[in-house]
């Protein structure tokens, strides 16, 4: 207690004390009674008593207050540092100290609020915090994550926890740059793919998400990664698709160009393509290469290259084919089952069926063709020469009839020498188509087949040939006799007119002697002969100069009709028989280098173009005659009575023409011959075969087919018998 | 080219042989032209002093003849001998006989010894220095597959080809065997064979315008230097005529060679570079024999028919010598790259 507060109660108990005194003062002289003093005094004691009662009360309350205040700010001071998880302040044990509750209060009150401000920054922080884990699961989870932790737990704001939330953060921002990573990798990878695929990138991106095209705040989500994962390999999967494909292509590219060396210019084009052919899949970088339009030039190439092949390859077969035909032709073989390859062909053409197929087909027909040829080889030979034989035969009629054999222009020593050889052959001709045909008889036997010339049988043509002769033997003893019997005439008339028909008048008619030649102008290489009928002569008159092969056909078609027996088959043979020998001088024309035939190697001689469609047997019959005197034929002198032979329907003018060619042809001692006998006693009139020729050739004829150099025929040497048996042992 | 009056073909040497002259040869000591012919003589010319300085005649036409030095020689003849002729005296002997008619004859500097090839189908080796008779100068007889129709010798190789187109190579240090026996890589009868200079093969000359250049050595590389080549032909009419190739002759120096052919040209050819040289203006009528004089100054030409087409009436026989130009016979090396362009 103040001073003050004991000096107002001494004050107050002083104006009460007063007051009494007032109040006796008053009371005696109003004159109460002192029972009535009494009752007032009772009553004033009694009112005080209440104000003192009701005063105590009302601080006893407000120290009650007091206190609760105090323990609720103790119990919150309390809460808040159990929630940040800080040690509680202990604010009883200082109560003793302070004293006064208010005191007591006024202490705790900063504290409280020191408290609550630290909690609130916590809260912040943790909000934050919390605000930060939630954008980034956001990101990372999607939309569909929701934010259900969003709001604190007021109750637990510890460090502790703090740190759990920021560790938390940490993994949570962590997996972010790695998502971002990937997101990145994944589009780096996808924009590579994309230029290699020759994709949009930007759309493809933003088909997977719209913002991940865009440099900033790409999507990490899952979702996100996801799509971005199967994109990636969708697209490895369309790469590893057009990586095949281009290597196919590049492949058969490569192929091609092997196939048909495409230029280096061509395929530089195409280089990066075929470069790759060999990589793996993450070795094409470069951009574009597996663009859908880079891989349909490619294909586009390989289809071209592919027609081309395609060409090419019909090209080939037709080549093939040609080659096969070449064969055929030179090997006089029918090529078997020829339509079936121009089925084939066809079928090429229309693309049914592969060029390659065919091509593999003729080639095995080619090879089989070879085959065979290497087995006719031999027997061809033989025929080649029998051929060339009978030619010369043929060609010696036809000099035979011409009149003017003996005039002495240009060249003629070399056609009279080119008679004297075909002499000796055509006496030749009979022993060898003999052994032709046992030959070819042995050939039949041993092969099992028929030796076919051209699709005729070989037999079958020499018999032809030989009754062909026989016929013609005949025909010319006729005609001898005839000529006799017109000689007599003619002398008959000669005594009356004084004169003698010229022969020169019948050249024309002379021409349908041409008996062997067949009528048949189907063949294929009628148009062949023809032609070499028609190139002038050199060493004939002018009449005998181009004569249409038509007018020839024709003769002897009617003559083959009239006098000969031949059925049509025989004449077709003929025909191409006759056509071949005059086929044979147009090739030598063509190639012009290396001249096979006797006729070539003597260097000024002109290379006659032989008139193959004269007879080929007209004029051996007078030669067979002479089979004996074999001697006389070698030194030359050649009493060759060939008389020209004419078909019977022409013997009207023939009789006429006869005349003089026999009168001049009977000795035969043509013009420039006996030069050639003077200076030349011993010559041998064939230098012709090269020794391959002689090799082949039975004993028989190697007399006549010795080679002799220029010396050796002007000096007249001639191999001895002995030396020629060498020889043959020799060879 | 020189201002004489023929220029084109060279100097006719005054009095030629009076038939087909067979063979003619410079000697190697002199430019002394030795020429047999099928009027069976030999003559000695003196090329530079163009003057007739022997002759011999013999039994039958003489179809060979060679030097064997400069006051002696040999022939080959038709009357199947071998006769030795000297110069100096002119005299002639009988160095042997063949079985036919002898065809060539070759003399070696290297043995001393006298090759002769006939067509009786031999080869004899005879030695000259022995006195006449044959039985004291023949050395050898080697049989041969056919007739011998060309001969060449160059240091101890011997060629000899024959008819069917055979080639037989000898080494006349061993003779009882050919070093090799070959097939002319041409397909027609052979007319000629020369050895190179060099001694390293031959080329071989056919009745088809065609030369064969051939080489000894037998491994590929050697073989695979070997060729031939189309020559003497004529076109007309798009058709080739092909003349036979009488003549082949080396340039001494050069290497090089001429070539003769029926056509009557002589063609100069460089056989390394196989390259024409030069063509030579027409002569009369066919090349029978070509040689060149030792330093390769002169060329000898016998343009003389040699009876390919027969008994015919044909240009007078002749001998020309030709003074050869350096750039006629030089070979032209192959393109260089000319600095200074």
């Amino acid at each position: 207690m103040s001073a003050g507060e004991h000096k107002m109660l001494t004050l107050t108990e002083t104006t009460c004390g007063t007051l009494l005194n007032e109040l006796q003062i008053i009371w005696d002289e109003v004159g109460e009674s002192d029972a009535e003093k009494d009752i007032m005094l009772l009553e004033l004691e009694r009112e005080c008593l209440e104000v003192y009662r009701r005063k105590v009360d009302q601080a006893n309350k407000c120290r009650a207050q007091l206190r609760q205040a105090i323990a609720d700010a103790e119990a919150e001071l309390a809460a808040i540092c159990s929630s940040i998880g800080e040690p509680p302040v202990h604010i009883r044990q200082s109560d003793q100290s302070t004293g006064s509750l208010k005191a007591e209060l006024r202490a705790i009150l900063p504290q409280i609020e020191e408290m609550r401000k630290r909690k609130s920054d916590r809260k912040k922080q943790f909000i934050e915090v919390n605000g930060e884990i939630q954008s980034i699961k956001n990101e990372i989870y999607g939309g569909g994550y929701a934010s259900k932790d969003a709001s604190v737990n007021e109750t637990d704001l510890s460090l502790r926890k703090l740190e759990e939330l920021h560790i938390e953060l940490q993994a949570l921002q962590n997996e972010k740059c790695e998502r971002l990573k990937h997101v990145h990798e994944y589009l780096n990878y996808l924009y590579l793919g994309c230029s290699v695929l020759g994709l949009d990138f930007k759309q493809t991106v933003s088909e997977i998400h719209p913002r991940l095209g865009e440099p900033e705040g790409k999507d990490i989500s899952n979702g996100t990664i996801e799509q971005l994962r199967t994109a990636i390999q969708r697209m490895q999967e369309v790469k590893t698709q057009r990586m095949q494909q281009l290597q196919d292509l590049a492949s058969s590219l490569l192929e091609l160009w092997n196939l048909m060396d495409t230029p280096i210019e061509e395929q530089q084009n195409f280089q990066k393509v075929t470069c790759n052919i060999a990589a793996s899949e993450d070795e094409i970088t470069e951009p574009g290469i597996l663009s859908a339009e880079f891989i349909n030039h490619v294909k586009a190439e390989v289809s071209r290259l592919e027609e081309l092949k395609v060409s090419k390859m019909k090209e080939l077969v037709f080549k093939k084919k040609g080659e096969l035909e070449d064969i055929c032709r030179k090997t006089h073989l029918i090529p078997e089952s020829n339509s079936s390859v121009d089925l084939a062909i066809e079928a090429v053409e229309s693309g049914a069926v592969d060029a390659s197929c065919v091509l593999e087909q003729i080639e095995i027909q080619i090879s089989k063709v070879r085959e065979e040829a290497l087995n006719r080889k031999d027997m061809l030979e033989k025929v080649e020469k029998w051929m060339a034989a009978c030619d010369e035969e043929s060609w010696l009629e036809e000099y035979n009839r011409d009149d003017n054999r003996y005039s002495a222009v240009r060249g003629a020593h070399l056609v009279l020498k080119r008679a004297e050889k075909a002499r000796v052959l055509v006496n030749k001709l009979p022993a060898m188509v003999e052994t032709l045909a046992s030959k070819t008889t042995a050939w039949e036997k041993e092969n099992g087949v028929y030796f076919t010339y051209d699709g005729v049988r070989l037999l079958s043509m020499l018999e032809d040939y030989m009754t062909l002769r026989q016929e013609k033997e005949l025909e010319r003893k006729r005609q001898r006799d005839q000529k006799k019997l017109q000689g007599q005439l003619l002398t008959e008339q000669e005594a009356l007119y004084g004169s003698k028909p010229s022969p020169m008048k019948n050249q024309s008619a002379k021409k349908g002697a041409r008996l062997s030649c067949g009528g048949a102008a189907t063949g294929r290489r009628l148009s062949l002969g023809g032609n070499m009928i028609q190139t002038p002569r050199h060493d004939m008159p002018p009449p005998a100069k181009a004569t249409p092969v038509t007018r020839n056909a024709k003769k002897s078609q009617r003559i083959t009709h009239d006098s000969l027996k031949d059925d049509g088959f025989q004449t077709l043979s003929s025909g191409r028989r006759g056509l071949d020998l005059a086929g044979l001088p147009v090739n030598q024309h063509s190639r012009e280098v290396e001249p096979p035939s006797p006729m070539m190697r003597k260097p000024f001689s002109p290379i006659s173009s032989t008139d193959s469609s004269r007879s080929n047997a007209t004029n051996i019959l007078g030669d067979m005659n002479q089979k004996h005197n074999e001697m006389l034929q070698k030194m030359l002198t050649s009493n060759n009575t060939t008389t020209p032979f004419t078909p019977p329907k022409t013997i009207p003018t023939a009789e006429v023409e006869n005349i003089m060619p026999q009168a001049a042809s009977t000795p035969s001692t043509t013009l420039p011959i006996p030069m050639h006998l003077a200076m030349t006693p011993m010559q041998k009139p064939v230098p012709s075969a090269t020794l391959q020729m002689a090799a082949i050739t039975p004993a028989k004829a190697v007399e006549e087919e010795i080679e002799y150099s220029f010396e050796e025929k002007r000096a007249g040497f001639v191999l001895p018998r002995s030396h020629l048996v060498n020889l043959m042992m020799q060879v | 080219m020189t201002a004489a009056p023929p220029p084109s073909t060279g100097r006719e040497l005054l009095s030629p042989p009076t038939d087909g002259i067979s063979n003619l040869r410079f000697s190697n000591h002199s430019d002394h032209l030795l020429v047999s012919s099928w009027d069976k003589s030999v003559r000695l010319y003196d090329a530079s002093a163009n003057a007739l300085r022997g002759e011999f005649m013999h039994g039958g036409a003489v179809l060979d003849c060679c030097f064997h030095d400069d006051t002696s020689g040999f022939s080959a003849s038709a009357d199947h001998t071998v006769r030795r002729l000297v110069f100096n005296h002119n005299r002639e002997d009988v160095l042997g006989r063949h079985d036919g008619p002898v065809r060539c004859v070759e003399y070696s500097y290297a043995t001393g010894q006298v090759i002769t090839g006939s067509w009786d189908k031999t080869l004899k080796c005879w030695d000259p220095r022995s006195s006449s008779g044959q039985d004291r100068s023949l050395v050898g007889t080697y049989t041969q597959p056919e007739r011998v129709y060309s001969m060449s010798v160059v240091g101890n190789r011997l060629v000899v080809a024959t008819a069917g187109r055979n080639v037989n190579v000898y080494d006349l240090r061993n003779m009882s065997q050919p070093e090799q026996r070959r097939e002319s890589s041409l397909k027609y009868q052979t007319r000629c064979v020369r050895s190179y200079p060099n001694g390293t093969g031959y080329a071989l000359s056919s009745v088809e315008g065609r030369v064969a250049m051939e080489f000894f050595d037998l491994s590929e590389a050697g073989q695979s230097k070997k060729y031939a080549f189309k020559c003497h032909r004529k076109s007309e009419a798009g058709r080739d005529i092909v003349y036979p190739v009488n003549a082949i002759a080396f340039h001494p120096i050069y290497g090089t060679f001429a070539t003769g052919g029926c056509d009557g040209y002589v063609n100069m050819w460089d056989g390394n570079n196989k390259k024409r040289l030069y063509q030579y203006t027409k002569y009369p009528t066919s090349i029978a024999a070509l040689s060149f004089s030792r330093d390769g100054r002169l060329l000898a030409v016998a343009s003389s028919y040699t009876y390919e087409e027969g008994d015919k009436p044909h240009e007078p026989d002749a001998i020309y010598v030709r003074s050869v130009n350096e750039v006629e016979v030089k070979p032209k090396p192959k393109m260089l790259p000319n600095p200074a362009s």
